[in-house]
């Protein structure tokens, strides 16, 4: 409705669905193959655990925070599954526990944040390397999920087939699902804009009476169960668990939100934001794979400039809006 | 700021968690504290003593002890650690002394000045954990001035990568410069890499402190690009290198420490002195407190926040040569890999305030050595090294928590509400 | 719009570095190659002896990606190669679990896969069609029994293990350990993970020559050779002679560990050849032509000391 009113505000956003289209056509002229529906498929398929991620990441960095255990919940989530799963318990108890510890650790961050005022980068900083470590604990080894009932019939019976070789799988279901939660979490529901209100301005926010410790421990809450969340597609993806999976993985996420046009100082951007995102950090690599020749270390530079460009343009549409504003 | 009764007090947690560790092993872990003195033929230190090549070998050896003998007062040993722990600001004198080695060694004989080292675990720790000291004291001032910097361990990975690539080029011949001799020229990549960390250092000084970019996404540039720069220079292959003055950095001793030590006492009072000496150290605790209110007071706050990065961009660069010289070649996939989480832990534990306006470098010191030791201690306990994460996050939180004032206040309220308030002011 | 130059300038990067390439020769046999990384100087042969075989052959064409040891990259390019159409997938495994939902896409989509180096664990036969290259396990025997000939039934050994939860580090623990079983003599008094890396390898040594048991180390076991080179360093700064006050025995066979044998440095180290290109195009040759090939083959190695390390061995070691 007010689209047209402040176009400033889409702007970022659609900057990186340009960029996804961009660099999906470049893809297509010089790779064939590469416009099949089969390679933007596996985009979903292969990255459905980094978008969960992200919207967790995208929540928090919304409010002004930020969540670094992002990667370490998610490999401690799948090697603890793996490692019920195969000593003998049900999927579908592992996989509640697994949620349930990831919301329980969010709130214990949310909240060591909050009521100490510690700086959410030292708390997260030392969660990633506590869980970590948990997972280590749980097991050293990876370890295989084998003929699981629960696993097969999410493998077998809730995929749906497209055709040949191509499945929509269970978890890009998961994820889209996710995704649109989210996104009516933060447009339409009172806790979604108090996000907005303290990322932008948490003094202003506790004046106006947000509930602000009240809505920031609920996000890293629920930072803590899409990262756990994560963590159970990242299991049924691989079909395995790995405490040295996913290590880092924090980083491609706030790359993601950055990149989905959401500021890092927080107030600004959109859920939906991080899913171009991702879909731009996992396009790159792809185009990458398919050329097969130059190094792979250039996916990081070329990541690292893009973000590089984002922020860019970012700041500099912050200024002009305040420019604006003074001017009217 | 700190009135001398003040002074200290940031020192107090760390200080006291480091002494219970320290108190730990000294119970629990036998010859902990056992220091020897070693000496050692420098005449010969360098030649290869299978004497079967002229070629130079990796994996070489430059450090041949004859003899040694054993100073078997653990306890006198252990003093001295703490002493020289604790009070490595005293030693400017020494410090001097540290920066004359550097011309004696440079025709690659004598490897350690007064042919006597000390070795033992505490030793180890200082120089194992001098390439987190050398970053925390950049980081410091980083964060003092409210900023973070975490691509120091990529400009660490890029450091390294670049001297280890133009020293075996001047090994080959293939390089301005060559014709001085393997003893001299290895100043060339030392000067080389550190004059790219502090180009680094610059580059995300201009974008924090020149376009205005949160630092933490500003420095995320060069972390994720960093490493892949680092690869490319190297062409993902280890580079190693026995170019003795390049080795001595981080293998050689001086004044009975490793030569690493004296590096970073050096530092320490370089930038101690710059920071308590002129007016920059309250320049950097006034734009951390408050930028808009310090430029208002004419200070440029910019020029001082671009500074502290170009700072710490300098530290990152000397401590990728540390770890490049420790183990003789540069490895670019693992130099530096998750340093800048441990050089911003060895600060917040040191009590410097992630929200800015404050800062010590004697505490990132301490917060530093805290750190090593604890990872050393997992070592020597058999303490499988992937599990370390989980006791040193729970002294990272305790420790943050000792220190945040919120908490002190909330704890105090609970046994007296009056002491409280006087807790927090 | 400014903002859009510099957008646009980061996808003109791409094009310029994706141009060129395309529009494959049909005749051609296109392989993906998967590697792990690049974390050693033992992965960087590997990786040269691949790429370096495929342009020697005219037939082959090679898309190679490097996983930077991550497996979420690895199952991301194999997914991609299936896309892309390959005739063969071939890749190093980071691990052995998850493969093998990615394994059977390529098996639909009729991709016959080579394993390298690595081996999966999977619970279908038929994922794969062969897999060359070394065997972890038999490494670590080989090792023990180094020890059990040259040093004697009582030893007490030290060892650097690879990186925590790696294959190798487990196979390789495994094969010395189950040796060493029926031999009470040789006890392992500390083991301590080095990550596979020089840095590592010194720092942990360093803490175990502190260590109360610190004498009676009489043997070093590294799981590789840049551990032991590390290790090597620790040990010299102790004031003992590596190779002879300690014996190392590590694996890899990496041409800086020759040397190091060679100066009396270091005793032995099992070889574990990464210059396995030409065996693995041979191989996917004959897949190609409809051959069938066994599903093991393993790579030609040995056991290298000082009985037979000579400067022309050192010489002739590419890696």
């Amino acid at each position: 409705m007010k689209k047209f009113k402040f176009p400033m505000r889409y702007v970022p956003i659609s900057a990186t669905i340009l960029v996804f289209f961009v660099v999906y056509l470049i893809g297509i002229i010089s790779f064939e193959n590469f416009g099949s529906p089969k390679v933007f498929l596996d985009l979903f398929v292969d990255n459905a655990y980094l978008g969960i991620a992200a919207i967790g990441t995208a929540l928090v960095i919304l409010t002004g925070g930020i969540d670094l255990s992002v990667g370490s919940i998610i490999a401690f989530t799948s090697i603890l599954i793996a490692k019920m799963i195969a000593s003998g318990s049900n999927a579908l108890v592992a996989i509640a526990l697994a949620l349930a510890i990831g919301i329980l650790f969010g709130m214990l961050q949310g909240w060591l944040i909050h009521c100490f005022s510690l700086p959410p980068f030292l708390v997260t900083l030392a969660g990633m390397f506590f869980i970590r470590g948990c997972g280590f604990i749980v097991s050293e080894e990876s370890i295989g999920i084998k003929n699981d009932p629960v696993f097969n019939f999410i493998q077998n019976d809730l995929t749906i087939k497209l055709g040949k070789g191509m499945n929509l799988r269970f978890i890009v279901i998961v994820y889209i699902v996710v995704l649109i939660a989210a996104i009516f979490f933060s447009q339409r529901t009172r806790s979604g804009r108090s996000i907005y209100a303290i990322g932008d301005n948490e003094l202003a926010a506790t004046l106006m009476g947000i509930p602000v410790g009240r809505t920031k421990i609920m996000t890293y809450t629920i930072a803590g169960f899409c990262s756990a969340l994560a963590g159970v597609v990242y299991a049924i993806y691989l079909k395995a668990g790995n405490p040295l999976n996913c290590v880092g993985l924090e980083m491609d996420a706030i790359a993601a939100v950055v990149i989905g046009g959401t500021l890092l100082t927080g107030g600004v951007g959109y859920v939906f934001g991080s899913l171009f995102g991702v879909l731009v950090l996992g396009l790159i690599q792809t185009l990458i794979v398919f050329d097969g020749r130059i190094n792979s270390w250039w996916t990081r530079i070329i990541v690292g400039l893009l973000v590089l460009a984002f922020i860019f343009m970012q700041n500099l549409i912050t200024k002009i809006s305040k420019s604006k504003s003074k001017s009217q | 700021m700190n009135k001398s009764s003040n002074k200290f007090r940031h020192l107090v947690w760390p200080l006291v968690s480091l002494a219970l560790l320290l108190l730990f092993n000294a119970i629990f872990t036998d010859n902990f504290f056992k220091i020897e003195i070693k000496k050692q033929d420098s005449a010969q230190a360098v030649q290869a003593p299978s004497g079967t090549l002229e070629s130079p070998q990796p994996g070489t050896s430059w450090i041949t002890p004859e003899k040694y003998e054993t100073v078997n007062g653990s306890a006198e040993a252990a003093a001295n650690a703490a002493a020289e722990e604790a009070g490595a600001a005293a030693q400017t004198v020494q410090d001097s002394a540290g920066q004359q080695a550097v011309p004696e060694k440079k025709d690659g004989k004598g490897v350690s000045i007064f042919g006597y080292y000390l070795y033992g675990t505490p030793i180890d720790i200082l120089n194992q954990g001098s390439k987190v000291m050398v970053l925390a004291i950049g980081m410091t001032l980083v964060i003092a001035t409210g900023g973070i910097d975490i691509s120091v361990g990529a400009v660490m990975a890029i450091a390294g990568a670049i001297a280890a690539l133009l020293i075996s080029m001047l090994d080959a011949g293939n390089c301005i410069g060559a014709g001085m001799g393997p003893s001299v020229y290895w100043i060339i990549p030392v000067l080389a890499a550190l004059v790219l960390a502090t180009l680094a250092g610059f580059w995300n000084g201009m974008l924090v402190a020149g376009f205005g970019i949160q630092p933490m996404v500003a420095t995320l540039v060069l972390m994720v690009a960093g490493r892949g720069v680092a690869q490319l220079i190297t062409d993902g292959q280890i580079i190693t290198f026995d170019n003795p003055g390049l080795v001595f950095l981080c293998n050689g001793h001086a004044l009975f420490l490793p030569f690493s030590v004296w590096i970073v006492v050096a530092m320490y009072v370089i930038f101690g002195l710059l920071t308590r000496k002129t007016a920059f150290g309250l320049f950097i605790e006034s734009v951390g407190n408050n930028e808009r209110a310090s430029r208002y007071a004419g200070i440029e706050a910019r020029r001082i926040k671009w500074l502290t990065y170009v700072i710490c961009g300098f530290c990152a660069g000397v401590a990728g040569l540390l770890a490049a010289s420790n183990i003789k070649c540069a490895d670019s996939n693992n130099a530096g890999l998750y340093l800048e989480l441990d050089a911003i832990l060895a600060t917040v534990i040191g009590g410097t305030s992630m929200a800015g306006g404050r800062f010590f470098l004697s505490g990132s010191l301490v917060g530093a050595i805290l750190i090593q030791t604890l990872t050393t201690t997992m070592y020597m306990k058999n303490v499988s090294p992937a599990i370390v994460a989980v006791p040193k996050a729970m002294v990272v939180i305790i420790v943050c928590l000792l220190q945040s004032p919120v908490f002190r206040a909330k704890v105090l309220s609970i046994f007296a509400s009056k002491a409280a308030k006087g807790g927090v002011q | 719009m400014n903002k859009f130059a510099t957008v646009i300038m980061a996808a003109a990067a791409a094009t310029l570095l994706v141009t060129g390439c395309s529009k494959s020769d049909s005749s051609k046999i296109k392989v993906g190659f998967s590697q792990v990384g690049a974390e050693s100087d033992w992965r960087k042969a590997s990786t040269e002896s691949i790429k370096g075989e495929a342009e020697k052959r005219a037939s082959i064409e090679l898309t190679f990606s490097d996983a930077q040891q991550k497996q979420e990259n690895q199952i991301k390019a194999i997914r991609n190669f299936i896309s892309k159409g390959v005739d063969v997938i071939s890749f190093s495994p980071v691990v052995a679990t998850g493969f093998e939902d990615v394994l059977k896409e390529a098996k639909e989509a009729g991709i016959p896969v080579v394993l390298f180096d690595r081996a999966v664990d999977v619970s279908e036969d038929g994922l794969y069609v062969s897999f060359i290259g070394s065997d972890f396990v038999e490494e670590g025997r080989r090792a023990a029994r180094w020890v059990l000939e040259n040093v004697g039934e009582n030893a007490n050994v030290a060892e650097l293990v690879g990186t925590v939860g790696s294959a190798p580090a487990i196979d390789r623990k495994k094969g010395f350990e189950e040796i060493i079983k029926d031999h009470p003599g040789i006890k392992i008094i500390k083991s301590q993970s080095g990550d596979f890396t020089r840095a590592k390898g010194k720092e942990v040594m360093e803490s175990f020559l502190k260590s109360p048991e610190a004498d009676q180390i009489q043997v070093l076991f590294a799981h590789n050779d840049d551990m032991a080179l590390g290790a090597i360093q620790a040990i010299e700064e102790a004031g003992k002679k590596p190779g002879q006050d300690i014996k190392i025995v590590s694996i890899d066979g990496v041409k800086t560990m020759f040397e190091a044998i060679l100066a009396g440095k270091a005793n032995c180290t099992v070889e574990c050849n990464p210059l396995i290109g030409a065996q693995l195009f041979d191989v996917v040759e004959k897949i190609h032509a409809g051959e069938t090939v066994p599903a093991r083959i393993p790579s030609q190695e040995g056991v290298f000391d000082s009985k037979n390390i000579t400067q022309e061995v050192v010489d002739g070691r590419k890696y």
